[in-house]
């Protein structure tokens, strides 16, 4: 019973924290540019795949430089799909042809993994030992994934205060006419922000590659997670991620072990319902001011 | 009806009296059509009929079978056409209605043997819960949130259809018989060939009749602008629900249709997929345009799984190439791109002349001279509006007499659009209350406020450019709270001869402040609000709106308030100036009066009064 609490508690946790760093780099791409990328959950996925190829089984000092490769991979690809996303909009009176393209980059990254490595799900060597927590065994990359979300926490939070880059683009989210009026190089800055959230997603979904699910399919399921987590700590909110992904994740969780792991994406599902229904704001969400 | 006759009435009289020549003068013109609907409805039924029938005609089985489920999923797509772009609201779910509808009738069908109405029915009931799930958010958010609510759908429908398979077969499936719908009743023809022919047909006048009725309008006007649609009456969350509604039952209905056509259910055929092909098909066909999911359709399916069937694998990877390349290079789509070269070729901007309502409004009233009365018609008493810790509106106290213009003036950031937002519903009073026409309307939402016969314009004139000239209009009567006035129908019945056709995407920003302006007049609002309505006007303009104001005010008998930074224009039209600084009233009174207060002298420091 203790265990079973156990393992619910810290793999729920754990799993969150997954769901939690996609929802913080949402967060960025959205105050930077006002879309929330569907392609997310395929991109941290892409990170469980090169771990898969580039580090499985490999030595640490390896692993580490393929950490880094990996997010930098990553990253590129976001930036440049952050530019094509972003092309449309320059001119276009319609400025919501992202969701449209967004959830395209997502099938297609899908499919492509789907044509090139079959449907089936991979299995990733973890880097990090095996520990225990009141007498659980727990895998090591579970422990990983709660460091990097908090890592990458405590990095945005840093970024987005300490530097020039990161205070120009808190900037575009506060007042985006402002601060293009500032002079501010908005189009560049937006593509950083794409950038820093695949380098986010991209060492992610490489540290956790071991305990999620590597296969063509699963970046939907993530992505939808992770907006989940997004939406009850509230959009734009870091802070109310990290209470928001490892909630979702619990509840998850406990869904897999109480009632059957089928269950888990209707579980989240009914919580989004929920709380777009009872606080769409979220926890931490401001309602902001009306513009007319 | 009654305001259909007075219009024709108005007509008829307008033909005979003074304003003859601006009727006539649309008649002369021969303009081309501004909306292509309904020859694409046409066009669409008329493809709908040849790839429906022709094959049982000529006895091709393969092309009859392929063409049943190729046409119910074009019904399908219709139904997301009408919800993305009549409302606004990108689904990736309507898989999950289409399913829900086929595996609840195959299940009464074909696992319990009840009669196929029946279980049709139970079938329709499903689809219709399923839309509720997706409505039910839809009355409160908007946007991203309905998107991704709807995509987690589509992913978890066929996970519950595999897991719940003691009522569902799970991955087994349902195999369903229905022989007497494919037996030939006539020249080939099976009342299945006939039912899935008809269907989308139904589907696409359903759509075009929407589309041009009240209830059509409004959603395509909270779609593209919530806060106008609010002040005109509407509540977007209604709208977004009552869509989701009506596509629920539409899908449901091809759901209902899928079975006998396919004969068998399993959860494969419903993933996530499934709801991709026809939101896709929306994007590739073009968005809104009434042939766009026929020809969607067409490409996105067809293309991969019957031309290209030896790469079916993939599929999945054209459907997102395609709809990728069509965002990005021709974001219209295929027929609206067909539509756009249409457009340009045959509409032309007529300039100054697009937008000119002088003579129309010459027959109103225009014997009678009204003056300010001395009853109230909007009274503030200690209104404070708070964002965080900035107080925009300070205990404020204001009193509108009926019938005058009174200008509201004060630096940017005094807080008089805050409180003209605050009069309008947009945004609700921290304290202190206010009260129109004697009624309190404090706790009050806009579309109530708005059915109490008030108007207001917005800083940018919320123009739609979807609808004719004349639509943009009419949203206006659409609006109005009770019936039309004689002299509104007239002006009503000459607005639309004249203005029919025409697009008011290439008006200039004082012609759509007009527009406005106008919409708030056909609206019959007794007290209008302008928000900075002299913003960006040229001079010429500006004196031409200090005569309509005139005109509503005295002519007409309206109040008006008036937000403006154009001090020459306030003191030109106003009866009552009310200066704010900082949220605070500082100054009030006639014109005269006000220029002499030496609590606003600096604010004319280089102006007409300094």
């Amino acid at each position: 019973m203790l265990s079973e609490i156990v393992i619910i508690v810290v793999r729920g946790i754990a799993i969150g924290s997954i769901f939690a760093m996609i929802a913080m780099s949402f967060n960025i791409v959205h105050g930077a540019t006002g879309i929330l990328n569907f392609a997310q959950g395929s991109m941290l996925v892409l990170g469980g795949f090169a771990a898969f190829f580039l580090a499985n089984g490999v030595g640490l000092g390896w692993w580490l430089a393929m950490l880094v490769v990996s997010g930098l991979l990553v990253a590129a690809l976001l930036a440049f799909q952050g530019w094509i996303t972003l092309l449309p909009l320059r001119s276009s009176v319609e400025q919501d042809s992202w969701i449209i393209s967004t959830v395209a980059v997502s099938v297609i990254v899908g499919a492509v993994l789907l044509i090139t490595q079959g449907p089936f799900a991979y299995t990733v060597q973890g880097m990090a030992p095996p520990f225990r927590i009141l007498g659980v065994r727990t895998p090591g990359a579970y422990a990983l994934a709660i460091g990097c979300m908090l890592f990458w926490f405590v990095a945005l939070r840093f970024f987005l205060r300490k530097t020039f880059i990161g205070l120009a683009i808190s900037a575009l989210s506060q007042d985006f006419d402002a601060a293009r009026a500032a002079g501010l190089p908005v189009r560049r800055l937006q593509l950083i922000a794409f950038a820093i959230s695949g380098l986010m997603v991209g060492t992610a979904g490489f540290l956790v590659a071991p305990v999620i699910s590597v296969s063509s399919d699963a970046g939907l399921r993530y992505v939808l997670n992770g907006f989940v987590a997004a939406v009850v700590g509230g959009i734009g909110s870091n802070l109310g991620t990290l209470i928001g992904g490892p909630l979702v994740g619990v509840v998850t969780m406990l869904t897999a072990y109480r009632v059957g792991g089928a269950y888990q994406d209707l579980a989240s599902l009914l919580v989004l319902v929920a709380i777009l229904m009872l606080r769409p704001q979220g926890l931490f969400g401001r309602v902001s001011a009306r513009r007319v | 009806m009654a305001v259909a006759q007075a219009a024709r009435g108005g007509q008829a009289q307008a033909a005979h009296g003074g304003q003859a020549q601006a009727a006539n003068g649309a008649a002369a013109r021969k303009r081309p059509r501004f909306s292509s609907d309904l020859p694409q409805v046409w066009i669409g039924i008329a493809l709908i009929a040849i790839t429906g029938f022709v094959p049982s005609l000529v006895g091709n089985a393969y092309w009859v079978h392929t063409f049943q489920l190729v046409n119910i999923y074009i019904a399908a797509a219709i139904f997301q056409n009408f919800l993305f772009v009549d409302a606004g609201q990108k689904s990736f779910g309507q898989g999950v209605l289409l399913g829900l509808g086929a595996y609840v009738t195959a299940i009464f069908f074909g696992l319990h043997g009840y009669p196929f109405a029946v279980a049709a029915l139970v079938g329709l009931v499903a689809a219709f819960l399923g839309g509720l799930l997706f409505a039910l958010p839809a009355l409160r958010v908007q946007y991203f949130h309905l998107g991704f609510v709807t995509l987690s759908a589509a992913i978890v429908f066929p996970q519950l259809l595999m897991s719940l398979d003691r009522w569902t077969n799970g991955i087994n499936g349902i195999p369903v018989s229905m022989p007497s719908m494919h037996k030939e009743i006539a020249l080939g023809l099976s009342p299945l060939t006939i039912l899935v022919a008809l269907f989308p047909m139904a589907a696409l006048v359903v759509h075009y009749m929407i589309r041009r009725s009240t209830l059509g309008r409004r959603m395509r006007v909270a779609a593209v602008s919530p806060e106008a649609a609010r002040t005109l009456g509407i509540r977007p969350g209604v709208m977004r629900f009552i869509a989701f509604i009506i596509a629920a039952i539409g899908t449901g209905i091809c759901g209902i249709l899928y079975l006998p056509a396919v004969s068998f259910v399993s959860p494969q055929g419903f993933n996530v997929e499934l709801s991709f092909v026809f939101f896709f098909a929306v994007v590739v066909g073009g968005r809104g345009q009434m042939l766009g999911p026929i020809v969607g359709i067409w490409v996105v399916f067809i293309l991969p799984n019957i031309v290209l069937a030896q790469l079916v694998e993939y599929r999945l990877l054209i459907y997102g190439l395609l709809t990728l390349a069509t965002v990005m290079a021709f974001p219209d789509g295929i027929v609206g791109t067909i539509e756009r070269w249409r457009v340009r070729r045959a509409v032309t901007g007529r300039g100054e002349e697009a937008f000119r309502v002088d003579a129309f409004l010459d027959g109103l009233r225009g014997e009678r001279e009204a003056a300010p009365g001395s009853d109230i018609a909007v009274e503030v008493r200690g209104g404070t509006k708070k964002f965080g810790a900035v107080v925009a509106v300070d205990e404020v106290d204001l009193k509108v007499r009926r019938g005058e213009v009174h200008g509201l003036i004060g630096a940017n950031g005094s807080g008089k659009t805050s409180l003209l937002n605050v009069l309008s519903g947009l945004s609700r009073l921290d304290a202190g209350s206010f009260l129109i026409n004697g009624r309190d309307a404090t706790r009050l939402a806009a579309d109530r406020i708005a059915r109490m016969n008030l108007g207001r314009t917005f800083q940018t004139p919320r123009i739609f450019p979807q609808f004719s000239l004349w639509e943009n209009l009419k949203v206006g009567i659409d609006a109005r709270a009770g019936t039309a006035s004689p002299d509104m129908a007239r002006l009503a019945a000459q607005l639309e001869a004249e203005f029919a056709e025409d697009s008011a995407e290439l008006l200039s920003h004082g012609q759509r402040r007009l527009v406005e302006v106008m919409r708030a007049m056909l609206k019959e609002a007794t007290i209008v609000l302008f928000d900075e309505p002299a913003a960006g006007l040229s001079q010429s303009e500006r004196a031409n709106f200090a005569r309509l104001v005139r005109f509503l005010s005295r002519r007409m008998g309206k109040t008006v308030i008036l937000v403006e930074h154009d001090l020459d224009l306030v003191w030109d039209v106003a009866d009552t100036i009310t200066v704010m600084e900082q949220g605070r009233i500082v100054a009030s009174g006639d014109p005269a009066s006000v220029a002499r207060d030496p609590a606003v002298q600096h604010m004319f420091v280089g102006g007409r009064l300094a």
